[in-house]
């Protein structure tokens, strides 16, 4: 039960998981660091990105160091005021910032 | 050399040169002493007698001089010369032109007992210049120039190594390798040469003009000449000289030596003081050094590093694999996309070279063009990743991972973990460790058990349903649940039908797929314009959801896949049902009589009084299993129902509301009608009914075996009732009215069998047999405006699922159950 239907709207979601109670912040940004898509400002979003890039990288060259066959597919980094979410890919990183607190 | 031996030459040569090879020449001393073993040779050609190095005798045959001393070189080229120029006229007259065949023959012998060493020089037979022969001038040879030239050309080469003491042998050598004809007198010709070489050297080249001449004169009348040939004895050759360094004290030269010997040490000795030996320095002349540079390209040079990690090697040694492919994907792909997506692989993987190249000649066409319109081509690019599937499957997982985070706690308490108060340590229900989910339930579960027994011993808490949370979203709104169904194989996939109770009223109906992880949206919708009335998901084929339409079509979706087009569909079957299918269910049937594994089976009741089997083989087949007819009362039990024998019914068949097969044996099952009766049939029957069990007295909406007592099933109506019944005994066994309104749904609890949860229109009602049988459990008033519809328990966990007619199926959990003690054997009293 993996891959969504095709009816399943990529706006439409964005929309949702955007109006979910306590998430702050959705962001996608691509490779380089440039936001395609943000809902928050751009240097912010710019500034996120770049600080996730390395992170990401490093968890993915761990992952794979470990065994080359493996491959990173999601990173979770809870803080005390917030909870960052990465769906890493190759071509873009889709962050989600969520407030954790109940 | 004397004539002695010139006559013994001429004698020799009598034998027609079939000596073969002297021996060896003697050791020589050291001082010169004329050879004593002359090498003789065989030489068909010249008349050159052996000479003697120092003598300067006169010959008078033409006799080439074959010197090998060292000493005797100079006397005997000087001698050479003396005899060479007697020896032109000679030779002239005795220069003979052997019949080939001879020639050959001799010649064959010469080269099978030649042992002359090969020359090291070799030049080209054709470069040379035309010897200054005489001799050959004369000569109509067979000769051709070319030879002769060769052989010059080999007197050019060798003149300064006359000298040498090899220099006979080394000649003596090329003209036996050159040409089997004319080695003799090659020979010969070399003996001159020198000579002449050395006398003439600058009428090379015009000798050689002279010599072209003269051989066209061959004619084929001098071929035939006979011609004399003489052999005569050559001179010795001397091919190696090694002067003994010691001499036997017996031997005349004895005193001689010893004498010197001392001279020379009274020598060494009076060296210091004499004045005849004066050391002194002596400049030579140093050969004035040059330097020279060469200059060549410079040798660009580039450091590269690379940190060779573990998954580098891995890309690397697959992306070598792949190579050819990937090469023509990445220049396709590069061309038509932006520069990111080149770079991004070139540091994904920098071990590949053969991408690399690719990418890099690409990226050089495209950097101009980036330059340009990289604003653009970032903007295609951003839509691209946006529509990609797997960003889609992305969000997908962000989605649920977000659920996760808000009903952390409603989650945790649905799959039995302990529930995080603040971020913690453990970790809370997460998607990608559902698996260990399952493990742990256990655990949990049996902890929760323990609890409870504690916390009944200590206090009586009350048990309660807890409400977690409610799957619902827009699209559900204003429809009521008509009926669950867990999926067979992942327990975490929910199978909702919506639809409209009101039988006025034809709404849109739908048919939703949703998970646990997902409370807020479901996975999978599909939406009819008629209402759903039943759903079930298959046992055989979990992917395969059978959705029951008010309209009395079945359909049946294909959940794994993408679509919405159900993959059967029964609408076309002449066999479909007319009315609203009230209930499905997937049966594995054995089928005992053709032999076959267990078939699944789709079977399905509906409001036109039939209980069908579908059978899905090439569409949907169906079978009726069951016609319902309507029974009037047996005339034993009311006799006033003779009336109603004789009315005419507008229709046999009675309107099936709901069924259950007895989960032991699946040829029985039971039957409820819109009458109010519950039948029981086989499925090898299909015209009459085993049984009836009368006691409702409206529409049965559920029957439910109860599943560890296999005798006992439940029935609810619209009598408001709820009946438990035995199955030998067609009366009722314990009945239950709790309120005054129709009771929708009833279910058995997996955990004990006990308890039952009943759904009627205001309240959900757990009632637990063993603690009391008049009065439930729990109850749980539902809020105003609502109806409860349908229930259903959630099998690994102590949750109960409640549909109700806004649309909205809330999740319960009972806590505080009181344990089952015993199986659940019901005790017949």
């Amino acid at each position: 039960f993996l891959h969504p239907p095709p009816s399943w709207d990529v706006e439409e979601t964005l929309k949702r998981l955007q109006s979910q109670k306590r998430v702050q912040v959705i962001m996608v940004v691509n490779t380089e660091g440039i936001p395609i898509k943000s809902t928050m400002d751009n240097p912010t979003t710019t500034q996120y990105a770049n600080l996730m890039h390395n992170f990401i990288l490093k968890a993915w060259s761990t992952v794979r160091e470990i065994d080359p066959q493996n491959d990173l597919t999601f990173l979770q980094i809870r803080s005390k005021k917030n909870e960052i979410m990465i769906a890493p890919d190759k071509n873009y990183f889709l962050i989600v910032i969520q407030d954790p607190t109940e | 050399m004397t004539p002695g031996k010139h006559s013994r030459a001429s004698a020799g040569a009598a034998d027609a040169g079939r000596k073969g090879r002297p021996s060896t020449p003697p050791p020589v001393a050291t001082m010169p002493t004329s050879p004593g073993n002359s090498r003789k040779q065989q030489n068909l050609w010249l008349n050159v007698g052996p000479q003697a190095k120092k003598s300067i005798s006169f010959i008078n045959t033409a006799r080439g001089g074959f010197t090998k001393s060292y000493v005797g070189a100079n006397q005997s080229r000087m001698a050479m010369s003396k005899t060479m120029t007697i020896l032109p006229e000679i030779k002239t007259e005795k220069m003979n032109i052997s019949t080939p065949k001879t020639v050959i023959q001799v010649m064959f012998l010469r080269i099978l007992n030649d042992v002359t060493p090969r020359p090291l020089y070799r030049p080209d037979p054709h470069m040379g210049t035309a010897k200054p022969n005489k001799l050959l001038t004369s000569q109509e040879g067979s000769y051709a120039s070319d030879y002769i030239s060769s052989y010059s050309l080999y007197q050019n080469t060798l003149n300064p190594s006359i000298l040498g003491q090899f220099t006979r042998s080394v000649l003596g050598s090329s003209t036996v390798t050159k040409s089997s004809v004319s080695t003799t007198e090659s020979i010969a010709e070399d003996l001159e040469e020198p000579s002449y070489k050395r006398e003439k050297l600058t009428s090379f080249t015009d000798l050689r003009v002279v010599r072209a001449t003269p051989e066209k004169v061959v004619t084929k009348e001098d071929l035939q000449k006979t011609i004399e040939i003489t052999l005569t004895e050559t001179e010795t050759l001397r091919f190696f000289n090694l002067p003994t360094i010691m001499i036997s004290v017996e031997s005349e030269e004895a005193e001689k030596l010893l004498r010197r010997n001392k001279n020379y040490e009274t020598l060494c000795r009076n060296r210091l003081g004499n004045d005849l030996y004066v050391e002194r320095m002596m400049q030579t002349i140093n050969g004035a050094p040059k330097n020279k540079d060469v200059q060549c390209d410079k040798i660009i040079k580039e450091d590269k590093g690379v940190m060779s990690s573990t998954w580098d090697l891995y890309d690397s040694y697959n992306a070598m694999e792949l190579s050819s492919l990937a090469a023509k994907q990445s220049m396709l792909e590069s061309t038509s996309r932006a520069s990111i997506p080149p770079k991004d692989r070139e540091q994904r993987m920098p071990g590949s070279t053969i991408e690399k190249s690719s990418e890099a000649s690409s990226l050089m066409d495209i950097e101009n063009v980036i330059l340009t319109t990289i604003h653009e081509d970032e903007e295609d690019h951003s839509e691209t990743i946006l529509k990609s599937d797997k960003f889609r499957q992305d969000l997908f997982f962000m989605e649920r991972v977000l659920m996760e985070n808000l009903f952390q706690p409603k989650l945790a308490a649905y799959r039995q973990l302990r529930i995080l108060k603040e971020p913690g340590t453990e970790e809370p229900a997460d998607f990608l460790k559902s698996k260990k989910l399952e493990e742990s339930q256990e655990e949990g579960k049996k902890e929760e058990e323990e609890e409870i027994e504690i916390s009944t011993e200590q206090s009586t808490i009350p048990a309660i349903l807890e409400r977690l949370w409610s799957f619902s979203c827009d699209l559900t709104k204003g429809l009521s649940v008509s009926s669950l169904a867990w999926n067979k194989i992942n327990p975490d996939l929910l199978a909702v039908g919506y639809g409209h109770f009101g039988f006025k009223e034809q709404k849109r109906g739908l048919a939703c797929c949703w998970s646990i992880k997902n409370p807020m949206w479901p996975e999978r919708i599909y939406q009819s314009p008629y209402g759903v009335t039943a759903v079930d998901f298959s046992i055989g084929a979990p992917n395969l959801l059978a959705v029951g339409y008010h309209n009395g079509t079945i359909a049946i979706y294909n959940v794994q896949s993408n679509s919405n087009v159900p993959v059967l569909d029964s609408s076309e079957s002449p066999q479909k049902h007319l009315g609203p299918v009230w209930q499905l269910q997937w049966i594995e049937q054995d089928r005992g009589t053709t032999g076959d594994d267990k078939r699944e089976i789709l079977v399905s009741i509906s409001a036109d009084g039939r209980i069908s089997k579908w059978v899905i083989r090439k569409g949907l087949d169906s079978h009726d299993l069951m016609r319902l007819k309507r029974t009037t009362a047996s005339s034993s039990k009311k006799g006033g129902e003779m009336e109603k024998k004789g009315e005419a019914l507008i229709s046999r068949q009675a309107p099936g509301m709901c069924f259950a097969f007895h989960p032991k044996d699946t040829n029985i099952y039971l039957a409820g009608t819109e009458e109010g009766h519950i039948h029981k049939c086989s499925c090898s029957y299909n015209e009459q009914y085993l049984d009836t069990y009368r006691g409702h007295k409206g529409p049965v909406y559920k029957i439910a075996w109860n599943p560890f007592c296999h005798d006992v099933f439940l029935s609810c109506s619209a009598d408001w009732g709820v009946i438990i019944w035995q199955q030998e005994n067609t009366k009722p066994f314990l009945s239950f009215y709790p309120t005054t309104y129709v009771v929708y749904d009833v279910a058995w609890s997996p955990k004990s069998s006990y308890i039952f949860a009943a759904a009627n229109e205001s309240r959900v009602e757990i009632w637990d047999l063993h603690t009391s049988t008049l009065d439930p459990l729990i109850v749980n008033v539902a809020n105003p405006g609502i109806k409860f519809t349908t229930v259903l328990f959630a099998k690994q966990t102590d949750c109960l699922l409640v549909g109700d007619s806004d649309g909205q199926v809330a999740v319960y959990e009972l806590r505080n159950m009181p344990t089952a003690l015993d199986s659940g054997r019901v005790r017949l009293t």
